[in-house]
Formats: structure tokens, C-alpha cells, sequence
């Protein structure tokens, strides 16, 4: 009964695997205990840096991040299947499209600055509310009436339910409606596809994180000012947001401390600002 | 149960356990081993009908509620879709759907059918020895690959080719999924093909037919309930393709009246927006009923693939 012995060995042997698993995951002493987050994408650079970081100084607290979509963070929080629901907006506030998540508790960790981007060929480098809310409403579909090239303007959007677009529709477009049916519209579903598709998509126009801005796309100006982390931090360019960490009520335990070690001078200096978001504190 | 196979020991235990006496002699533990296997067989498919219940019901029971808010001629016969604006029309992009498969299809299975006729009849030995490890592997390669050479490859072509701005749309999409179904068409019609009994094709030359007769009028119908399978297999792969389409189709909730029109299709839809909606929502319920729609679309082909394989054998 060769076989028999090696089922039963392989049996025995994944049992003491998962049960020592458990077991290191119940171990309580000092600072411990397991914090799972859910949410945002645009956060999750920086939620698995900090993670990193705050593991190191507390080896008994374990953290299971991952990224989906920004409602999904408020939403696991509310079902309890999270402990921290980063979100790029104030979830516990109504935004356009979301209602308020009861209960919930917005803890501010990021500056995430967003930018309008444009295909190279397109020469313009200056567009005003008005002309952005025309272009995306669908008023303005020809790149002349905004001072470039005769050409149809092709927009890119995220899907509804982005956080990039609920804050850019927040503050690039003053609450403006974003068109939805037409020829030259086109939706893509995360910020990595909107850069390649306004990357090589000629005449396109599109919206992304500032961090994800290179020399494959041009970053157009906003009411005149540069979208740049220091015009941000000088309060002249409008269009960023706070990243929220949202919990159900006032966090406590682990959480609270991994809230707090995000938040923390040292957090926000350093990893926090070499992953090219802007510290919180820069804007008080 | 007819599950049991006979008992069948490896021949080193068996010949370990000389005669068969004792209580643990061969044929106890021959029929040990065999009731072991037998249970763990049925296990193993109880499981699986289990999961698939298990789909079937959390999909189903999610999906319906979509019919507490809204009715189903609102679901099935408007074209509006702005879920945001409470509009749960899913008309549009099941026509998308239906379009994109049918234009799929238009295109990949008449050069198929075509290359399966080459492998199996007109080509020589060593080119058809080669030709068919090539096409398993095309079978294997992951959609997402597909679906970044049309992003990268084909739309740049297709939008110089048609001075459109986008390029995004069915002809994009059409064109990805039929490379990516053609190897698997073509596979499976060249196996209908290769199991033609001989001697119709040599009682068709006998009668002085011409190679093309023999392959248009009889070889080709003879295999045909093989090659309408193998059309439904490549129907259900493009149906259910989703990262390849996603890349490629535009996914603008609006019914595709061009080949160029950004559209959107069941799959597609599903992928774009299930991660931004709120759980206890209609339009969240509205997602669940696409997903179900799909399901029962792939039901009905894999019933109609059954219904032909038995049909086809029925007649051999």
C-alpha cells in the first residue's frame, strides 16, 4: 500500500502546514494581530511600502493588502471582510454617484495630485474649466476651438466609479457631466490603460494620477498653472485630492497604530514622498 | 454504481502478496482499493456538481433581484444603459454580443475549415506533422497576449487604414477573437475530417470525381456535424472572451451601428464596472443577470454540441 502511505503522509503533512499557519496568525503578545485592507489602486503603492515598513517594527502583526476599485475599500469595511478601506475620496460623505458609507470614519494619509493629459500631437497646453467641462460634455469636439490643430478631439474616461474620475469630475470639471455615447469616446479601466490608450491614440485627451505622468503623454496646464507637486503644495493647481484610509468607526489596536504609522512625520517624509505622493501635512 | 472499475493492483503489490490467503491477501485488499477509488471518483464529480450548483444559485439568486426594480422589458428591450442614471436598458450590448460573435465567426470559419481541409487532406506528411503542434499551441496561448497585440498591432492598422480616431470597436474585436478561435476551429475540424472513412473517398475517385469534388461533396459533409461542433466550440470561446475584447472594443455602453463605433459586450461590461459598483445595488443586481445571461447562453451551445455528437454518431 505504497500509494496509501504517501496519501496519507502528504495528508498529514499539509495539515501541520495549515494548522501551524493558523497558529502563528492567532500568536498574541505586545503589538499583534492580522489588519486586512482593501480599495483603492492608486493607494496601493503606497499601502504595501508602508506595510513593509510598519512589519519590520512589529513582527507579530501580519497585513494582507490588495487592490480592486475605490468603493470596494468602504464596501469591505462595511461588510467587515476589511479593516481599512482605502478609498480617493471622503466615503463617508455623499460625491457624486456614491452615497455615504454610515459609521465610517475618513483617516487622510495621502496629497494625490491628478493631472489632464493629451497625446503628443495634440499643441495645446492650456485648458480652462469651461473648455474642459465643453470637451468632456461633448460641446467641444474639435481641438480648433481650444486653440490646437483642426481635429476631432478623442476623449478617454475611466469607467464610472473611478476614483480618479470622481475627483476629477470634483474639481477639473466643477461637478461637470461626463459625455457618455459617442464616436470618439472611449473607457478604459485603470490608470495604466489610460496612459498607453492616450498614448497612442492621436488628438486623445485623458485624465491620470500626476505620479503615472511621463514622457509618453503631455500634461497640460489647468487654468493656467502647471500640474506640478509644488504649484499643488502652493495651493495654485486645483485638481488633487486626499487618499482615505476609511475605517468602521475610530480605528483601535493594530490598525490605529498602522493608520498612525502612515501618518507618522517619518512615513510622510520619506517612503511616502519617494513614491511621489505629497504629504498631508504640506497642505495645512 | 458502474463508477467500480475491476479490480486492478499494481503488478509489484501484487506480486509482493504471493498466494492469496490471510485475511489481508489480495483480493481484500484488491477490493479495498477498488471501493477507495470508486468513492473518491464519485467525490470528485459530487464536488464539481456541487460548485457548478453552487454558481448557478449565487448568480441566479443575485440576479433576479434585478427584476424587483426594474422589468424585464426594460432589461431586454432598451438601449439604455447608463446604470448611473438608473437606466438598465441591456439591449444594446446584447446585440453587441450576438454581432460580435456572428462577425467573429463570418471571418474565422471559412479560413478554418479551409486550413483544417489542407492539414488533413491536401497537405504532405511533414507539413501536417508540423502544422498541428503549431496550431495546440496557438490554442494555449493566454487571451491577454491576444488581446495586447490587437491593442498595440491591430489598432494603430485599422485606424490608419480607416481614418477613424479611435479604431476601438466589433471589426477589432471580431478580428482578435477570430485569431484567437481559428486554431481551435480548425483542430477539431481537421480530427471530423481525418476520421472520414477512406473508402468514401475511394469510391468517389472510382466514380471519377475530381479532388475538389471529393472534398466539397463528400468529405466535407460526411465530417460535417464534426466541423458544426468544433464551430460551437470556437462560438463559445468567443462569447465568454473577455481581457482580450475588454482591450480592444472601446467598452462604451452604446449599441455599435459601425464597425467603429465603441461599444460594449456582455463580458466586456461585466469586467469593466463590477469592481466600481456598490454591492446592494440594481446595477449590481443588473451585472449578475449579464453574467447569467452568459451562462445560459453557453448552456445552450454546449446542449447543442451534445445533441450533434450524438447525432453524429447515431449516423457511423
Amino acid at each position: 500500500m505504497k500509494w496509501f502511505k504517501k496519501m496519507s503522509l502528504l495528508a498529514a503533512a499539509s495539515l501541520v502546514a495549515v494548522s501551524t499557519l493558523v497558529g502563528s496568525a492567532s500568536a498574541a503578545s505586545g503589538l499583534s494581530g492580522k489588519i486586512t485592507i482593501n480599495g483603492s489602486t492608486a493607494l496601493l503603492p503606497l499601502t504595501l511600502q508602508a506595510a513593509k515598513e510598519f512589519q519590520k517594527l512589529n513582527p507579530k502583526v501580519r497585513i494582507a493588502a490588495s487592490g480592486k476599485g475605490s468603493v470596494t475599500g468602504p464596501q469591505a469595511v462595511k461588510k467587515g471582510i476589511a479593516d481599512i478601506g482605502a478609498c480617493d475620496w471622503d466615503a463617508s460623505m455623499d460625491v457624486p454617484g456614491f452615497k455615504a458609507f454610515d459609521g465610517q470614519v475618513a483617516n487622510k494619509v495621502a496629497v494625490i495630485p491628478f493631472a489632464t493629459i493629451v497625446n503628443k500631437n495634440v499643441k495645446v497646453n492650456n485648458l480652462t474649466t469651461e473648455q474642459l467641462k465643453g470637451i468632456y460634455s461633448g460641446k467641444i469636439t474639435n481641438w480648433k476651438e481650444v486653440g490646437g490643430d483642426n481635429a476631432d478631439i478623442v476623449v478617454i474616461t475611466r469607467a464610472f466609479g473611478s476614483g480618479t474620475r470622481v475627483n476629477y469630475q470634483a474639481k477639473a470639471l466643477g461637478g461637470g457631466d461626463i459625455v457618455k455615447k459617442d464616436k470618439n469616446y472611449k473607457e478604459v479601466g485603470s490608470s495604466g490603460d489610460m496612459k498607453t490608450a492616450v498614448a497612442t491614440t492621436p488628438n486623445a485627451i485623458g485624465y491620470i494620477d500626476l505620479v503615472y505622468v511621463n514622457s509618453d503623454v503631455k500634461a497640460v496646464s489647468f487654468n493656467g498653472v502647471a500640474p506640478t507637486t509644488d504649484n499643488v503644495i502652493n495651493g495654485t493647481y486645483k485638481i488633487w485630492a486626499y487618499g482615505y484610509y476609511m475605517t468602521k468607526g475610530q480605528p483601535t489596536g493594530a490598525t490605529k497604530a498602522f493608520i498612525e504609522y502612515v501618518q507618522s512625520p517619518k512615513f510622510q517624509q520619506g517612503s511616502l514622498k519617494k513614491l511621489k505622493f505629497i504629504p498631508i501635512s504640506a497642505m495645512r | 454504481m458502474s463508477i467500480s472499475a475491476r479490480p486492478t493492483m499494481p503488478d509489484k503489490s501484487g506480486s509482493l502478496a504471493k498466494p492469496a490467503d490471510g485475511r489481508f491477501g489480495r483480493y481484500v485488499r484488491a477490493r479495498f482499493a477498488d471501493r477507495l477509488f470508486k468513492y473518491y471518483f464519485l467525490f470528485s464529480i459530487l464536488a464539481l456538481c456541487f460548485v457548478l450548483g453552487l454558481v448557478i444559485f449565487f448568480i441566479g439568486k443575485t440576479a433576479l433581484l434585478t427584476f424587483a426594480h426594474i422589468s424585464l422589458a426594460d432589461f431586454f428591450l432598451s438601449f439604455d444603459w447608463t446604470p448611473e442614471n438608473e437606466s438598465f436598458g441591456a439591449a444594446g450590448i446584447i446585440v453587441n454580443t450576438l454581432s460580435l460573435t456572428a462577425l467573429t465567426l463570418a471571418m474565422a470559419v471559412p479560413v478554418a475549415v479551409g486550413m483544417a481541409v489542407l492539414i488533413a487532406e491536401i497537405a504532405p506528411k511533414w507539413l501536417r506533422n508540423m502544422m498541428r503542434p503549431v496550431l495546440d499551441l496557438l490554442v494555449g496561448i493566454p487571451s491577454i497576449v491576444y488581446g495586447y497585440l490587437g491593442l498595440t498591432v491591430l489598432i494603430p492598422v485599422l485606424r490608419r487604414m480607416s481614418g477613424e480616431n479611435l479604431g476601438d470597436g466589433l471589426l477589432a474585436a471580431a478580428l482578435v477573437l477570430a485569431l484567437m478561435v481559428l486554431p481551435t476551429i480548425c483542430r477539431i475540424s481537421d480530427e471530423a475530417i481525418s476520421m472520414v472513412p477512406k473508402k468514401y473517398r475511394e469510391a468517389a475517385y472510382a466514380l471519377g470525381s475530381t479532388r475538389l469534388q471529393v472534398t466539397m461533396r463528400v468529405v466535407i459533409p460526411a465530417a460535417g456535424r464534426g466541423i458544426v461542433a468544433a464551430v460551437i466550440m470556437g462560438m463559445t470561446r468567443a462569447i465568454g472572451e473577455t481581457m482580450a475584447v475588454v482591450m480592444v472594443i472601446g467598452n462604451t455602453a452604446q449599441l455599435a451601428t459601425t464597425l467603429f463605433t465603441p461599444a460594449s459586450v456582455l463580458t466586456s461590461n461585466i469586467v469593466m464596472q463590477i469592481s466600481n459598483v456598490e454591492f446592494d445595488t440594481t446595477w449590481n443586481y443588473a451585472l449578475h443577470m449579464m453574467a447569467l445571461l452568459l451562462l445560459a447562453i453557453s448552456f445552450l451551445l454546449i446542449l447543442l454540441i451534445r445533441y450533434l455528437g450524438r447525432k453524429g454518431s447515431d449516423q457511423t
